[in-house]
């Protein structure tokens, strides 16, 4: 790692000198640039009777100052590129992150090379074939994924119509890399300017993915070599369009309870995404219907065991493909309690919780009222209508021996819906509104183990301006649950001057929980610094205990109360 | 180490990094090559879908868009962050928004990547092919000080 930034400090003296030369010298010598950013996130976990949590017990386990750090350098000079990720988690990592980031080291590092038709890539890469449903090598720190790939990539664009992608590598799983050679082909074709259209655009593109790892079983009835292939098209024509994405994976050991294989239950997988939509001025549709089937692809089979309940899976690690749910990312504190997890992987929980994957849809409505009419007022009304329905797939399941038959159409258990409704208005120059209701279902006994709960939630937002760049805001809301925890009632207030300084205060409390023991109120006062590019963020308060999920996918946090700091910066 | 290379780049006259991405038309764009009209200020403003203050932010530059293009030779251009989950929003939202921008999809985040961007909103101004201002977060009323800060680039 040393010798690594050792390499870059000539260049990054040589960016320091460069602007003072520019400024004699006529012929101006490019030396290159330096350019990256740093992240810091840490937070100091305290006792707190009102929750019981105590440092000195498990999670915190008398390690109650926790931060992660990443700091992201890059060098380009003309067509060349290269650049570190140095990643800290000291003295240790925030609670129940992947527990492979550990102390500080080098995370990823690459060399490319670029030029307008050919892109040369060596180290860690991060890449998406088509929507994901294949490969995606991505980074997410607030969930503690980074699953870049350590190999090559070579992107070839011999016109503008054309992408072909061949890439070779490991997944990046902690710090190491996991065992499978992952080994992946894209193409992309655009044929509209063929065809000299212009009101149409139409593409398709075609991936293939393979997996290699040796099979640990004797006499293995499916090979070290697992094949995925996958096939899209996409069409637009003036206001409408319409994609469809197909993937097969050939057929491989299907993990079991205890996360391991057998030669007796072995299953191809199959996922299909169909978006079609209507879209003018003023007028937004969008439907969205999705189903897999044993449709989770691993770099590698079976995940490695972290503790007595929780496997590599858990932290979302070595997961070659991305299968997002397919919900609304609601921002009110409240609807995010009971969050969809999208169900593509085969999990067997006993005799009458049997998912071989999901299916279902979302529809998207946008409108908006014109100005100056009655419904839209002086300044216009925007309308939001947003309803999804996910289920496990119909067929018959058989526990033991393991078995399912699965029918295309049709739906099994239901896993979720949510069908919301959002009004914002902004009523003068100094007066914005917003208006929520959203309606939930989410079966936690399939998903967690749990209740099924039903879900009412009204949520009302206004936001003052008292003066042009000063301004309030109030949000107050309400949930009515039938089950699991119950009602819950928050409000949050913030205060943002001159786009520079925010502060808040906010609270949810679980006034409705059946064991007033439980009945907690998680209560949290911070405030943000912004300059530039850098935010420096700090938070007092109490942690609910559950997911938090950042693009549809989540991390479990147990409960916890403290002092929460977050600087960014890029330069 | 740290405090040298933090020197450099604040010396350092700042290009888009050379990043091709697809707009929500599917054509392809280089953020550099194809934002680089003599003196015209190029206004990225990264958003998602799902960011509350990102769509208050690209509403209220709407509302007054008009009055700005009138005094000033600039473009928004509104670079989407959301993932496969919401990218296929993206669409209808904008054209129920009734907004004007050039909209661009970061999908996989490369070029949130490459500029180091933690957090949406984001907002890279850039002329003659050179970032001339960056700020971060957005609270109502903050598209005036942007405003202001257009008029001295």
């Amino acid at each position: 790692m040393k010798k690594l930034l050792l390499l870059l400090l000539p260049f990054s003296i040589g960016s320091v000198f460069a602007q003072e030369n520019d400024t004699i010298q006529e012929n101006k010598k490019d030396y290159g640039r330096v350019y990256g950013g740093f992240e810091s996130n840490s937070q100091w976990y305290l006792n707190d009777k009102g929750t019981g949590v105590n440092q000195d017990d498990e999670p915190i386990n008398g390690k109650p100052i926790r931060s992660n750090n990443y700091l992201l350098v890059n060098y380009q000079l003309g067509g060349f590129s290269a650049g570190v990720q140095v990643e800290a988690y000291e003295p240790n990592a925030l609670l129940n992150y992947n527990p492979g980031f550990k102390g500080t080291d080098l995370g990823t590092y690459y060399a490319s090379y670029k030029t307008s038709k050919l892109e040369l890539t060596a180290g860690y890469f991060y890449e998406q074939f088509g929507s994901g449903m294949l490969l995606r090598a991505w980074e997410d720190r607030a969930l503690g994924i980074n699953t870049a790939l350590r190999g090559g990539r070579v992107i070839y664009r011999p016109t503008n119509n054309v992408r072909l992608t061949g890439l070779y590598g490991r997944q990046r799983s902690g710090f190491g890399v996991s065992n499978g050679d992952i080994y992946g082909f894209d193409s992309d074709f655009n044929l509209s300017s063929l065809f000299k259209w212009e009101a149409s655009d139409l593409s398709f593109g075609a991936s293939y993915v393979g997996r290699y790892e040796e099979v640990n079983l004797e006499n293995p009835t499916f090979d070290n070599l697992t094949g995925a292939y996958s096939g899209r098209l996409n069409f637009i024509h003036d206001a409408f369009y319409a994609s469809a994405e197909y993937s097969y994976k050939d057929k491989d050991g299907v993990l079991n309870a205890q996360n391991k294989l057998s030669n007796n239950f072995v299953k191809p997988g199959n996922a299909l995404l169909v978006n079609l939509g209507y879209s003018k001025e003023g007028l937004g549709i969008d439907a969205t219907l999705r189903r897999t089937e044993n449709f989770k692809f691993l770099s590698e089979r079976e995940p490695t065991t972290v503790d007595a309940t929780s496997s590599t899976l858990n932290y979302n690690d070595k997961v070659l493909n991305f299968t997002p749910a397919l919900t609304k990312q609601h921002h009110s504190n409240l609807a995010n309690i009971y969050v969809y997890q999208a169900q593509t992987k085969v999990d067997f929980i006993g005799t009458t919780i049997m998912k071989a994957g999901e299916t279902g849809g979302q529809i998207d409505i946008f409108y908006n009222f014109a100005k100056e009419t009655a419904i839209g007022g002086k300044y216009g009304t925007n309308v939001a209508i947003n309803a999804s329905s996910w289920y496990n797939l119909a067929g018959d399941y058989r526990l033991a021996p393991a078995e399912y038959d699965t029918k295309f159409f049709g739906v099994g258990e239901k896993y979720y819906s949510d069908y919301n409704i959002e009004v914002k208005k902004q009523l003068s120059e100094t007066w914005h509104t917003a208006f929520y209701y959203i309606n939930q279902f989410y079966n936690k006994e399939w998903q967690e183990g749990g209740d099924k709960v039903k879900t009412n939630i009204v949520n009302a937002e206004a936001i003052y301006n008292f003066s042009p760049t000063r301004s309030i805001r109030l949000e107050g809301e309400h949930m009515w649950a039938d089950a699991d925890k119950k009602n819950w009632a928050g409000a949050t207030l913030e205060l943002n001057i001159d786009d520079k300084y925010s502060l808040y205060v906010w609270d949810i409390y679980n006034y409705g929980n059946d064991d007033t023991s439980k009945q907690t109120h998680y209560y949290n006062v911070g405030g943000a610094y912004r300059i530039g590019a850098t935010r420096i963020a700090a938070n007092y308060g109490r942690q609910r205990g559950g997911l938090v999920c950042v693009g549809g996918v989540c991390r479990f946090v147990p409960e916890s109360t403290g002092f929460t700091l977050n600087i960014s910066t890029a330069f | 180490m740290l405090f040298l290379l933090i020197t450099a780049a604040a010396h350092a006259q700042k290009e888009m990094p050379s990043v091709s991405i697809n707009s929500e038309n599917n054509k392809s764009y280089n953020v550099k090559n194809d934002f680089s009209e003599k003196d015209k200020l190029y206004v990225f403003s990264f958003w998602a879908t799902w960011c509350v203050p990102c769509i208050n932010e690209l509403d209220a530059i709407n509302q007054k868009y008009a009055d700005w293009s009138k005094e000033l030779n600039l473009e928004v251009v509104a670079i989407s962050i959301d993932d496969s989950r919401t990218s296929k929003r993206v669409k209808p939202l904008l054209n129920g928004k009734k907004w004007p921008y050039t909209i661009l999809l970061d999908t996989n985040q490369d070029l949130k990547r490459a500029l180091a961007i933690a957090n949406v909103p984001y907002t890279v101004v850039v002329k003659n092919k050179k970032i001339v201002y960056i700020h971060n977060g957005y609270s109502q009323g903050a598209e005036e000080e942007l405003y202001a800060k257009l008029k001295t680039l």
